[in-house]
C-alpha cells in the first residue's frame, strides 16, 4: 500500500470514527456543564439583618429590597399601617445602606425625621407605619462564615477538565479538517482553531489568578465558536483568522464589560454613556452606511467593515437593566419606550427587519420586568406602534419574507432556493453528519451559509444531533440566567442579564428557526456560531451581563466576592 | 427583588419557543428528510436533468448491465459506455444528458442509490459509490438494434418465470455522445426519445385475435365444435370484412392459424361486443402497468354497437391499441399457465458492501383458466410448428402469433408478432412490433429469430 492509499484509509477510519465519537464527547462536555448551570442550589447571600422590635430578625438577602405588606416583598411586614410597597432598602458597593421611601402611604421616618431617602448605619433607625427598626450589616466574621458555608460552585479541577475535553473537542475538529482540506488552508485551520484554544486556557486561568472557578458559561460559548470555526473552516477556511481575532475583541469586550458591572454605582454611570453610544451608532449607520442584501446595516472603513447595530445590542441592554429603588419610585417607562423607539425606528429606516425584531422583543422582556403588570397597556400600545412603523416602512421586505415561509418548496430555485438549499443538505447530513470538510453546501454558492444558514452547513458536516447540542447551549445560558434572578443582588443585573440571554436566544429562534422554515427567514447571526467580527464581539458582550448576575459563591469575575466595607477581595 | 424576579419567566416563554419551534422542526426532519434530499432540486440524486457545474462533482455511481457491463457512470456529466451500440440501446432506460428522454426508472431509485437513511445521512465510508444493476442485456440490445434495422419501433423479451427484462431496444434512437444537430427536425428520428416499449401504443392487427380467441375459450363450451367458413370477405348488413384469403371451412385451431378475419368476425357476433371487452378488461390489455417507478401509456378497446366495428374490434382494428410492455405481460401469464408476472428492470442496487435494493417479480392476478392457457399454448404452437417454421427458432419451442395493424394514411401496416419459448429452460416471452413496414410475419419474425438466438446465447453461457 502506497502512501497516499495508507493517508486515504486513515482519513477514512477517523471520519467514520469521528462521526460517532464526537457527539458522544460533545454530549459529556454538555452534561457537565448544563448540570451546574441548571441545577445549583439557589443558595442566597446575606448581606445584613433587619432588627424588629421583639428581637426579630429578618435576613436581607439582596442588595435591593423592598420592604411592605405585598406577600411578594422581600421583606414582608404584615402590619396595616405599612403600605403593600413601603419602602426600598439598598446596598451600596461600599457597604453602605440607604432607605427610600416607595411612595407609600405614611412614609418613612430616620431617626424620628421624615425622609424621603436616606443614607443609614446600624446606629440609625427607621421607622415604616409605626413599626421601628433597625438595619445591623453582617459582620466580617460572620460573612466568611457564609462565604465558608455557601456551596463553592465548581472546583479549579472541574472547569479544568471541561477545557481539556473542549480542547481535545477541537483537536478532533481542526485535524478532520486538516486531513481534507487543501494544502494552502492548513494554516488559516490551524490558526483558526489554535486561536481558540489559547484565548480558552489564558481565560482560564486569568479566572485561576483572580480565585473564581465557574466556567461553564465559557465552556458553552467556547463551543459554540469551535462549532462556527468548523462552519468558516467548510465554506472559507481564509476567514478563520479574521474571526478568531474578533472573538479576542469579543473576549475584551466581555472583560470590560464584567468589569464595569462589579460596580453597581460605575455602571450606572456608563450607562448613560451606553445610551449615547447606542443610538449613535445607529444614527452614524444610517448616515454612512452601506446597504448590503437590502439592508443598511453596515459601515467600511477602509477595508475593515462592521455592523454598529450589533454593539448597539450591549448599550440597549445597559440602557435597559435599571435599579429597583428607580423601579419603584418612578413606575414610569416613558424614557425608555421613547429610547427603544429611536433606536427600532433607526433599524426600520435601515431596512434591517431581522436586527428591528431582536431590539423589539428585547424591549418587550425589559418593559416586562420593569413594570410587570402595570405596563401592560404601555407595552401594547408601544408594540402596536412599533409594528406599525416595522409594517409600513419595511412592508415590501418583509412581505416577502412572508410570502416564502412554509412554501419554500414551491419555488425550490427561486426565493426558497437559500432554504431548501440548507434543508436538502442538513438531511444529507442526517443525525451524524458527513464529517469535517465532507459537506456538499460548504463548496456551493448558496449566500450566507456561514452565517445566516450556518446551522445547515453544520448540519450537513456534524449531523442534526449536534446542531441540537448547540441549540440547547444557548437555551442554557437563558434558562441559567433565570434561575439566578431569584438571588440576583440587584434588579440591575438581574434585568441585564434576562434582556442578554432574551437577545441570544431571539437571535438562536430568528436564525435557526428561520433556516429551517419554521419561522419566517429573517436572516440575522446565530450566536457564536455566524462567521462575521461584529455578531462575535457584541455576543461576548452580552454574555458578560450573565456573568454579572452569577452570584454563585466564587463563580463569576463579573461578580465581587462579597467583603463588607468596600475592602477589595485582590 | 422577588418581583422582579419572578418576571424573569419571560424568558423561559422564548427559550420555549426556540425548544418547542426546534423540536418541530426534529419530528418534521424524521418525517421529511429524505423527501428532501431526494427532492428535483436536490444535488445528492441524479434527475436525469440538466446537471449543475457543482452537481457534476458528486458521484451518483454506475449503472451496468446484468452482466457488469457499464451503460453509464453518473459522474461529471454522465460519462456512457465506450460502446455506441449500447448507448444507443440503453438511452432509453437510463436517459440522455439533457433530460429529453422521460427514463423515470432511475429517478425511482434515487433514495437506493443514495443509500438514505436519516441516521447517517448521504455519508457512505470512503469514495464506496452505488453500482446499480439492470435485468438488461447489452448482448441482446445490440443484436436487437442491429436486427430492427432502418425499422421503427421495439422488441423487448422477458423471462416470464422470473420476470426479469433482458431486452428492450427502442427504433429509432440515437448516440448520446454523437446527438445529430437534425435529431428534432429529421423524420427519420422521429420520436427519438420515445422509450416505446413503455410509452406508445399501436394498432394490434392480429395478435389481439389472442384475446379474442381466450375470451371464447373461457366463454363459449361448444367452441371446438364450432365450424367457421371464409370465402375471403364476410357480409355483416351493408359491410364487409375481408380477409387475407379464402380460408374454407376451418375449425376454432385452423381459423387462428390461419389468422382468418372471417371466423373471427364470426366470433365476434357469437360473443357479442361488451363480453369482448369484459375479457379485454379482465386479461388487462388495456390497463398501464406499472413497475420500477415507471407506468405504461394505456391501452384502448372501445365497445360499439355497429356488428362490423365490433368485428374489426376483435381482429385488432377498429380503435384497438396496445400498448407492446402490457401486450408482453398478457403473453407472459398465457406462457405461465394463466397467471402472469409484471416485468421488472432493476436488478440489485449496492452500495458498498451493503446492498440497498434487490428486484423482483410482482405475481399478477390469474387472468384465465389453466385449461384456457394451455390450450392457448398449443394453438400458438401449432402456428409457429405449421406454418412460420421451427428452422427460424433453431433449439427453442416457439408458440407466437403475427399481425398486421393497419394505421391508415400513406403509412404501411404495423407488423407485430408476439410469443414466447414454451421451455423451461428458456421461459422467454417476447413482442416485436415494427412501425410502417408490412407483413408481420415476413417483418418480425426474422427480428424475433435473431433476438431470441442472442438471449439462449446468454442464458446458456
Amino acid at each position: 500500500m502506497g502512501k497516499i492509499e495508507a493517508m486515504a484509509t486513515f482519513t477514512n477510519v477517523y471520519i467514520t470514527i469521528l462521526r460517532w465519537m464526537l457527539p458522544v464527547l460533545v454530549a459529556i462536555l454538555l452534561v457537565r456543564c448544563i448540570r451546574p448551570l441548571l441545577f445549583f442550589r439557589r443558595e442566597p447571600e446575606i448581606w445584613a439583618w433587619l432588627c424588629l422590635p421583639g428581637d426579630r430578625k429578618i435576613p436581607v438577602t439582596h442588595w435591593e429590597s423592598v420592604i411592605g405588606r405585598h406577600p411578594k416583598s422581600d421583606i414582608v411586614l404584615n402590619v396595616s399601617t405599612i403600605s403593600r410597597t413601603h419602602a426600598v432598602l439598598t446596598r451600596y458597593d461600599d457597604g453602605s445602606w440607604t432607605i427610600s421611601d416607595a411612595d407609600s402611604a405614611s412614609g418613612i421616618q430616620v431617626n424620628g425625621i421624615k425622609k424621603k431617602i436616606a443614607a443609614i448605619t446600624q446606629e440609625d433607625t427607621f421607622t415604616l407605619g409605626g413599626v421601628t427598626m433597625h438595619i445591623k450589616p453582617i459582620s466580617r466574621r460572620q460573612e466568611k462564615r457564609l462565604a465558608q458555608l455557601r456551596t463553592k460552585v465548581s472546583t479549579f479541577f472541574g472547569s479544568f477538565f471541561n477545557v481539556i475535553l473542549l480542547t481535545a473537542i477541537q483537536f478532533f475538529c481542526a485535524l478532520g479538517f486538516l486531513l481534507t482540506a487543501e494544502a494552502g488552508e492548513f494554516t488559516s485551520i490551524l490558526m483558526g482553531f489554535g486561536g481558540i484554544i489559547i484565548a480558552e486556557w489564558i481565560l482560564l486561568f486569568f479566572y485561576i489568578t483572580i480565585r473564581r472557578t465557574a466556567f461553564e458559561v465559557e465552556t458553552l460559548a467556547f463551543f459554540l465558536c469551535t462549532m462556527g470555526m468548523s462552519a468558516i473552516a467548510a465554506v472559507c477556511p481564509g476567514e478563520a483568522i479574521k474571526q478568531v481575532f474578533a472573538m479576542g475583541l469579543g473576549i475584551g469586550l466581555f472583560l470590560t464589560v464584567g468589569w464595569s458591572l462589579r460596580d453597581l454605582n460605575r455602571a450606572k454611570i456608563i450607562r448613560y454613556i451606553a445610551a449615547v453610544a447606542g443610538i449613535g451608532m445607529l444614527v452614524a449607520t444610517f448616515m454612512f452606511g452601506t446597504e448590503i442584501k437590502g439592508a443598511r446595516n453596515w459601515i467600511f472603513i477602509g477595508s475593515f467593515s462592521f455592523q454598529p447595530s450589533e454593539l448597539s445590542k450591549v448599550c440597549f441592554v445597559l440602557v435597559g437593566a435599571s435599579a429597583l429603588e428607580r423601579i419603584v419610585t418612578k413606575r414610569n417607562l416613558f424614557l425608555f419606550i421613547a429610547y427603544s423607539a429611536m433606536l427600532v425606528g433607526c433599524l426600520a429606516l435601515m431596512n434591517d427587519f431581522g436586527t428591528a425584531l431582536i431590539f423589539f422583543g428585547a424591549f418587550l422582556v425589559i418593559a416586562f420586568m420593569r413594570s410587570g403588570s402595570v405596563g401592560t397597556v404601555a407595552l401594547a400600545i408601544a408594540a402596536l406602534v412599533f409594528a406599525g412603523v416595522l409594517a409600513l416602512k419595511v412592508a415590501p421586505h418583509a412581505l416577502d419574507r412572508f410570502d416564502n415561509w412554509r412554501h419554500i418548496w414551491e419555488d425550490p430555485d427561486g426565493n426558497g432556493w437559500q432554504q431548501t438549499s440548507g434543508l436538502v443538505a442538513m438531511a444529507s447530513g442526517g443525525l451524524l453528519g458527513l464529517g469535517p470538510g465532507q459537506g456538499w453546501l460548504g463548496n456551493t454558492r448558496v449566500f450566507s451559509r456561514d452565517a445566516d444558514i450556518v446551522i445547515a452547513t453544520l448540519g450537513e458536516e456534524w449531523g442534526l444531533i449536534m446542531v441540537i447540542f448547540m441549540i440547547l447551549a444557548v437555551i442554557t445560558l437563558a434558562v441559567f440566567s433565570i434561575r439566578c434572578a431569584s438571588v440576583g443582588r440587584s434588579s440591575f443585573f438581574t434585568i441585564g442579564s434576562c434582556a442578554a440571554a432574551s437577545i441570544l436566544l431571539l437571535q438562536a429562534i430568528l436564525n435557526a428557526l428561520g433556516t429551517v422554515d419554521v419561522l419566517p427567514f429573517t436572516g440575522v447571526t446565530f450566536p457564536f456560531l455566524s462567521n462575521g467580527g461584529s455578531s462575535m464581539i457584541c455576543t461576548w458582550g452580552l454574555l458578560a451581563f450573565i456573568k454579572a448576575a452569577d452570584t454563585r459563591q466564587n463563580a463569576s469575575f463579573a461578580v465581587r466576592i462579597s467583603k463588607q466595607g468596600g475592602d477589595e477581595d485582590e | 427583588m422577588n418581583r422582579i424576579a419572578a418576571r424573569a419567566w419571560v424568558v423561559a416563554i422564548l427559550s420555549g419557543i426556540l425548544l418547542g419551534g426546534f423540536i418541530f422542526f426534529v419530528v418534521e426532519f424524521m418525517q421529511k428528510s429524505s423527501q428532501w434530499v431526494l427532492s428535483e432540486n436536490s444535488p445528492f440524486v441524479d434527475n436525469n436533468q440538466q446537471l449543475s457545474e457543482e452537481q457534476r462533482t458528486l458521484d451518483y455511481g454506475t449503472v451496468v448491465d446484468r452482466d457488469s457491463r457499464i451503460l453509464v457512470k453518473l459522474d461529471e456529466g454522465r460519462v456512457y459506455s465506450q460502446d455506441a451500440d449500447i448507448r444507443k440501446t440503453s438511452i432509453h432506460w437510463i436517459g440522455g444528458r439533457d433530460g429529453n428522454i422521460s427514463a423515470p426508472l432511475l429517478a425511482a431509485f434515487k433514495k437506493e442509490m443514495l443509500a438514505y437513511n436519516t441516521l447517517t445521512g448521504t455519508y457512505s465510508y470512503g469514495d464506496s459509490s452505488p453500482v446499480t444493476r439492470l435485468t438488461l442485456s447489452s448482448k441482446v440490445q445490440k443484436v436487437a438494434l442491429e436486427a430492427m434495422g432502418n425499422y421503427k419501433g421495439t422488441v423487448a423479451v422477458y423471462n416470464y418465470q422470473t420476470g426479469e427484462l433482458l431486452c428492450s431496444v427502442t427504433t429509432p434512437t440515437f448516440d448520446p455522445d454523437n446527438v445529430p444537430a437534425d435529431l428534432e427536425t429529421n423524420p427519420s428520428t422521429d420520436d427519438a426519445y420515445y422509450n416505446k416499449f413503455i410509452q406508445y401504443h399501436y394498432t394490434p392487427g392480429s395478435i389481439f385475435k389472442i384475446v379474442t380467441l381466450a375470451a371464447a375459450m373461457e366463454e363459449l363450451d361448444d367452441l371446438d365444435s364450432m365450424e367457421f367458413s371464409c370465402a375471403g370477405s364476410y357480409t355483416m348488413g351493408v359491410d364487409k370484412i375481408t380477409c387475407t384469403g379464402t380460408h374454407g371451412k376451418q375449425n376454432i385451431q385452423e381459423a387462428f392459424r390461419n389468422s382468418c378475419n372471417c371466423a373471427f368476425a364470426q366470433l365476434s357476433e357469437v360473443l357479442g361486443t361488451h363480453t369482448l371487452a369484459k375479457y379485454v378488461e379482465q386479461f388487462g390489455i388495456t390497463k398501464a402497468i406499472t413497475f420500477d417507478g415507471i407506468t405504461t401509456a394505456e391501452g384502448r378497446f372501445d365497445t360499439d354497437a355497429s356488428a362490423v366495428n365490433v368485428a374489426w374490434s376483435a381482429i385488432g382494428q377498429f380503435n384497438d391499441e396496445i400498448n407492446p410492455c402490457a401486450f408482453l405481460t398478457f403473453v407472459g401469464a398465457i406462457a405461465r399457465g394463466g397467471q402472469g408476472l409484471s416485468p421488472y428492470v432493476m436488478d440489485r442496487i449496492s452500495v458498498g458492501d451493503n446492498v440497498t435494493y434487490r428486484g423482483s417479480a410482482e405475481l399478477n392476478t390469474r387472468i384465465m383458466t389453466p385449461r384456457t392457457a394451455q390450450r392457448l399454448q398449443e394453438f400458438m404452437r401449432s402456428n409457429v410448428a405449421d406454418k412460420y417454421g421451427d428452422w427460424n427458432f433453431p433449439g427453442l419451442k416457439v408458440c407466437a402469433k403475427t399481425g398486421t395493424g393497419e394505421v391508415g394514411g400513406n403509412k404501411k401496416p404495423n407488423a407485430m408478432l408476439t410469443g414466447f419459448v414454451a421451455d423451461a429452460q428458456y421461459p422467454l416471452a417476447f413482442i416485436v412490433c415494427v412501425e410502417d413496414a408490412g407483413f408481420g410475419q415476413s417483418v418480425c419474425v426474422p427480428i424475433a429469430s435473431k433476438v431470441l438466438a442472442s438471449c439462449k446465447e446468454v442464458m446458456d453461457s
